[in-house]
């Protein structure tokens, strides 16, 4: 009888070192982990100093509103009155023409400051973060329109669509502490 | 005035086009008389940190409450309610984002890539469900998982998948594993994201590919019970090894075994075991020998195997960006393509040399070498044992369930008589 | 199930029966339900991803045909009302993917409830039929199961090696075997990549060029073909392709036209959109001019173009644009002209416009591949009209330019200015050439200066070589064949200095002969192409020698290009091609 129990007990003294082998396991993933892991969670964001505006925003974007938006950093901007984010270049008038607007949904809304002085606010409901604007803005102004994830509707995305489709590389994972990258006045972010 | 304007607008624009680089501050920002002040950027904050814990403890709480529904419970109903609570919670509401499959991958870069740190809740929803099945069996994939929960729901016409097909289907799992570990391992991508098939019924959108993919796993889900949990689930791997050796296991019986066998046909994924039949001596010497020659059979295996992943290799480098862009790169230096890709172009605008690239890319292809070879021998090995195991016979008197097949669903329950006879006894004795 | 059993009496059983067929119904309904709510959202997806952007398409398109025709009133309607249409739409769309796919969901839902309803109801009591687990059967599932996962590693073999054998790019390991991402300069040296020439100095690397032909018999002349818009601009070759540039005053349609050298037959057209200027009209510039007076340059894989309008173009060997680059149009007195030239994969402009002190000149180096700007350099100079050179001097390479007043070299590579001296006053037309050490820069009417290569800084003192006065050219650029040097005015007389001393040599006048395309240099043999179209040959020699001509009856004012026994003539109209097929 002790010959035949023999192998029963030679397989469960195997199951309970490799139990053992498995909870250590877990518990040197866990000890690892510790050590590695950041107590706050990251977001995405886009850099914008590395943005080229290509536009892929507004297409690979989980949601089908993508929750890249442009952004309009005020301090920066020059309140032209012939805004190249706002017009096409050779504008008949400065106005929201459909021949005159850059804007392919008339995201941006212009508001009389001062002579000869323009506000440009972005309304974020219509803005679908094509970049078109961006890329004017970028060229032919100071660049205070560029792009950012808004993290009101970003869903966060353990690998985000965007990022993968990003062509520059542009997209990061930044501490949610700080989940924008608005560019300074200097114009770096 | 206006005509003023343009003109002087239009001559610096002349002059700023081809100066993109320096395209800041070509404007100055102007000094208001008007008492104008700047208005603030907004910036909506994400989601806070506590729903992150939120979730972690929502998770551990889901855990004991499967556990304790499978286990004290015996509830194939409570089981059910519990699923649709995850479906709709850790699926519908958290978007299916925070995924105990997808943090393998998150740990993968957190041990590869010094400069990423997993996020604490990534952690525990990799562990947890690890460490409970190694106490209690798969109770995670019972009722916390929402892709389990999706395919367990649509269950209704179970088909009997043949033992050895099944093996063979779970290949693809163990493969998938691999690679996306090695994906990950080298920054590539998350694949489990990317080709999650369910997600885009939690977010009601998304990449059309994936949605077409996934109405195809509900579909096969009614015949075939959770065939992405059983054949494709990379997680469904670790949870199989950990719950073989699991300290309890599901009973289909609240006490003992009667050998109604009408729990036969209960379970839809193949999980409970027939008696077997004695085995014949020769039959037992056959087998014998037959193991030793796959045990020999092992490194030739491993190494053919290998050798197959490192030709996958080279093309499976083409997942990551860098490497795609130097081929891209390659390819417009070498006058083979004229046009340009936004990657490249944006490449070309950072002024570095291709020379890096190409060498940055070189490193790694290499990388992607190293890692064929590894998880190909790893497929090798695999397979390997497995083919070893065809050899092994176990001896069962009663109806058993198989620990790493078994996903806790409670289904078996409801086909013992001794479960109604318990049930009833509990009732009676109240 | 128990509780279907405690209440198998008939009613219950009836009950049971109506309650069963009420949810096959709400089954079906709600799986017809989800059917058409999913090829509605597909539909609706495709359309979000392929009509919406194909209409947006259609309306940049008007826009764009707007800005040409800027009065049109009907056009503007169009896009307005196209405008909101699409913006309508596109929002339409949206909200019905967003409603639509909570509807399917709903759907999916009491489809999938429904019929886990009825599937409970219909359950059938465990019957146990299959034979135990018998020593046959679990021998069978071994056997299949081990035949199966030597098909999986079989296959998994197999699939590898027909990725591995299809061949990937591989590099990186052996450094050598990486292109360069330009032409090698033997490649340029064996065509007529750019004005003038590789080296930009009018001399054929070939000596098997014809000496005589004749336009009107049609003798020694390979092919003939109509050029569809004007221009002054040579001929570039490279391989069997031949390129020139057109541009029409009127239409304001600026192209490039690619020949096949072996027949002259026209392969493609190319188009690059108009500029405006800063009144923000049309360009207009003097008729003798042209807006097609710049030469663009080719390295084999790409041709560059660049017009008047300051509007720079790059198109593949098949015809397609792969980019633009708008420099502004340069506010130049007769209308820009210079030509393009090549350092490895830059394409370098040179920029010159208005007079030098309002800050406008620059030289600009554009990355081949993009267009986008790699360097420029600011120009302390007034608008010109000759064209740079990039030449080779020692082991390094050297960008020369002459404009009123400074003759200034720079570092292809990064832009740099190397050294300037000022030498030149007026309307600098001719192209500066390099030849036996020396840069030759020319004052229209007035001076040839050589300058010395091997300076820094302000160099107007200290290394200027010589200088020659006696009949200089107001727009040929001269020729050298590193012994002397040969000047062409327009009206005729060629001079002939020594490279070394800048002493005069010899000089001849051609009678009734006028010059508007450079001189070119065929081994020792001078090819002088005048107005009318005439080729004189005249020997590269101490003394003046005419060795014949040639007549093409045509007006030629572009200057030739030399190719592997041939000569490219761009007359006012057409593509001449000299030689003999081979």
């Amino acid at each position: 009888m002790a010959e035949k129990n023999e192998p029963v007990n030679r397989r469960k003294f195997l199951r309970e070192g490799l139990w053992a082998g498995g909870l250590a396991g877990l518990g040197a993933v866990g000890g690892f982990v510790g050590v590695r892991s950041t107590r706050g969670d990251t977001v995405w964001q886009i850099d914008p100093n590395v943005c080229t505006s290509c536009g892929n925003c507004a297409k690979y974007c989980v949601l089908e509103e993508s929750a890249v938006k442009c952004v309009q950093l005020y301090s920066i901007c020059g309140y032209c009155d012939l805004c190249f984010g706002y017009l096409v270049p050779e504008p008949k008038q400065l106005d929201t023409g459909a021949e005159n607007e850059l804007c392919p949904t008339g995201a941006i809304e212009r508001t009389f400051v001062e002579d000869p002085y323009y506000e440009y606010n972005i309304i974020e409901e219509l803005c679908i973060g094509c970049a078109k604007c961006v890329k004017a803005c970028a060229v032919f102004g100071n660049g205070s329109l560029f792009l950012q994830v808004r993290h009101d509707r970003c869903l966060n995305c353990n690998e985000c669509s965007i990022a993968a489709a990003c062509p520059s590389g542009a997209f990061k994972r930044v501490p949610a502490k700080t989940p924008y990258l608005l560019k300074g006045a200097d114009g770096k972010a | 005035m206006r005509r003023f304007y343009m003109i002087a607008v239009l001559g610096l624009w002349v002059a700023g086009l081809s100066i993109e680089a320096a395209a800041i501050e070509q404007f100055p920002p102007p000094d208001f008389e008007s008492g104008y002040e700047f208005p603030d950027t907004t910036t909506p904050p994400p989601h806070s940190a506590a729903r992150e814990y939120v979730d972690a403890a929502m998770l551990a709480i889901a855990l004991a409450a499967a556990t304790w529904l499978t286990y004290t419970r015996r509830s194939r109903r409570g089981i059910f309610a519990l699923m649709i609570f995850a479906a709709l919670y850790f699926g519908f509401w958290r978007k299916g984002c925070i995924c105990a499959i997808g943090a393998i991958q998150n740990l993968t870069l957190t041990v590869f890539d010094s400069s990423y740190a997993i996020p604490i809740t990534a952690a525990v929803f990799f562990l947890l469900p690890l460490a409970f099945a190694l106490f209690v069996g798969r109770t995670f994939c019972a009722g916390v998982c929402p892709l389990g929960a999706m395919q367990d729901m649509v269950l209704l016409r179970p088909v009997r998948v043949p033992r050895w097909l099944e093996g063979v289907l779970r290949l693809f799992a163990w493969g998938y594993l691999a690679a996306a570990v090695v994906f990950a391992a080298t920054g590539s991508a998350f694949v489990i994201c990317r080709y999650d098939p369910f997600i885009g019924f939690f977010r009601l959108g998304g990449n059309l590919n994936i949605i077409v993919i996934g109405l195809c796993f509900l579909l096969v889900g009614i015949f075939v019970g959770r065939p992405y949990c059983r054949f494709v689930c990379p997680l469904s791997i670790l949870l199989r090894q950990f719950s073989r050796l699991s300290k309890r296991r599901v009973t289909i019986t609240p006490d003992r075994c009667i050998s109604c066998r009408l729990c036969e046909d209960a379970c839809p994924f193949g999980a409970i075991l027939a008696p077997t039949a004695q085995s014949d001596e020769g039959d037992y010497i056959k087998n014998k020998k037959l193991l030793g020659f796959f045990l020999l059979l092992l490194p030739l295996l491993i190494a053919v195997s290998g050798w197959a992943g490192y030709g996958l290799s080279g093309r499976a480098a083409r997942v990551h960006d860098t490497v795609r862009l130097a081929d891209r790169i390659y390819m417009e230096n070498a006058g083979l393509v004229t046009e340009t890709t936004d990657a490249s172009d944006a490449f070309r605008g950072t002024g570095r040399t291709a020379d890096a690239l190409f060498a940055e890319a070189a490193q790694i292809r290499g990388q992607f070498s190293l890692g064929g070879w590894l998880a190909g021998g790893f497929m090798g090995l695999v397979v390997g044992l497995k083919l070893a195991a065809t050899t092994l016979r176990q001896r069962r008197a009663e109806y058993e369930v198989d620990k790493a097949s078994c996903v806790a669903c409670g289904r078996c329950y409801e086909f013992c008589p001794r479960q109604h006879a318990v049930l009833k006894l509990k009732r009676e004795g109240q | 199930m128990p509780k279907i059993e405690a209440r198998a009496s008939a009613a219950g059983a009836e009950a049971t029966q109506r309650w069963y067929v009420a949810a096959v119904r709400c089954a079906v309904v709600a799986g017809v339900f989800s059917v058409i709510a999913a090829m509605l959202l597909f539909a609706n997806a495709y359309r979000m991803k392929v009509s919406d952007l194909r209409d947006e398409d259609a309306l940049a398109a008007m826009k764009e045909q707007f800005t040409k025709q800027p009065g049109d009133e009907k056009l503007l309607e169009e896009i307005r009302r196209m405008d909101i249409e699409n913006r309508s739409r596109r929002f339409g769309h949206l909200t019905f993917s967003q409603r639509g796919s909570r509807l399917l969901l709903g759907g999916l839902l009491i489809f999938f409830g429904t019929l886990k309803w009825v599937a409970t109801a219909r359950r059938k009591l465990p019957c146990p039929m299959h034979q135990p687990d018998g020593q046959q059967g679990q021998r069978r599932q071994a056997v299949l199961g081990r035949r199966a996962a030597a098909a999986c590693v079989a296959g998994f073999c197999i699939v590898s090696a027909v990725v591995a054998l299809k061949g990937e790019i591989e590099f990186g390991t052996d450094k050598a075997a990486i292109p360069a991402p330009y032409p090698s300069m033997e490649e340029v040296a064996a065509n007529w990549g750019s004005f003038r020439g590789p080296q930009g100095d009018g001399v054929s690397a070939y000596t098997n060029i014809p000496d005589a032909w004749d336009g009107e018999s049609g003798q020694g002349i390979l092919w003939k073909s109509p050029i569809p818009l004007a221009g002054n601009n040579s001929p570039l070759v490279w391989g069997d392709r031949v390129f020139v540039l057109g541009a029409d005053e009127k239409n304001y349609t600026y192209q490039v036209y690619c020949y096949d050298a072996r027949n002259g037959k026209l392969l493609w057209t190319g188009d690059v959109p108009n500029a405006l200027n800063s009144e923000g009209e049309p360009l207009e510039v003097m008729e003798d001019t042209g807006l097609a007076s710049c030469t663009g340059a080719t390295d084999g894989r790409r041709v560059y173009v660049i017009f008047a309008t300051g509007n720079v173009a790059a198109f593949d060997y098949e015809g397609k644009r792969l980019w633009l680059t708008k420099l502004g149009v340069p506010d130049s007195v007769y209308g820009y002209a210079s030509s393009l030239a090549l350092y490895q994969d830059k394409v370098i402009v040179q920029f010159d416009q208005s007079v030098a002190d309002d800050g406008l000149s620059k030289v600009i180096a554009l990355d081949a591949f993009t267009g986008r700007t790699v360097w420029e350099t600011p120009r302390p100079v007034g608008n010109s009209w000759s064209s740079p050179v990039v030449v080779r001097v020692g082991e390094t390479w050297r960008l020369f330019t002459v404009a009123d007043p400074l003759a200034i070299a720079y570092d292809p590579a990064t832009g740099a200015e190397l050294w300037r001296a000022e030498c030149v006053m007026g309307d600098v037309a001719p192209s500066p050439i390099y030849a036996g050490g020396l840069m030759l820069a020319i004052e229209p009417y007035s001076r040839m200066v050589a300058l010395r290569t091997d300076g820094t800084g302000d160099v107007t003192k200290t290394h200027e070589a010589w200088v020659a006065e006696d009949d200089i050219p107001d727009i040929c650029s001269p020729v050298s064949d590193g012994e002397r040097v040969w000047v062409l005015t327009t009206d005729g007389y060629l001079t002939c200095y020594g490279l070394a001393d800048g002493e005069k040599v010899w000089a001849h006048e051609f009678e009734r002969a006028s010059f508007q395309a450079s001189p070119s240099l065929v081994g020792d043999t001078l090819y002088l192409l005048d107005v009318k179209g005439t080729m004189h040959r005249v020997a590269a020699a101490a003394e003046f020698k005419e060795l014949g001509t040639s007549k093409l009856g045509d007006k030629c004012l572009a200057s030739p290009a030399f190719a592997d026994g041939r000569i490219y003539i761009r007359s006012e109209k057409n593509l001449y091609c000299i030689g003999s097929g081979k």
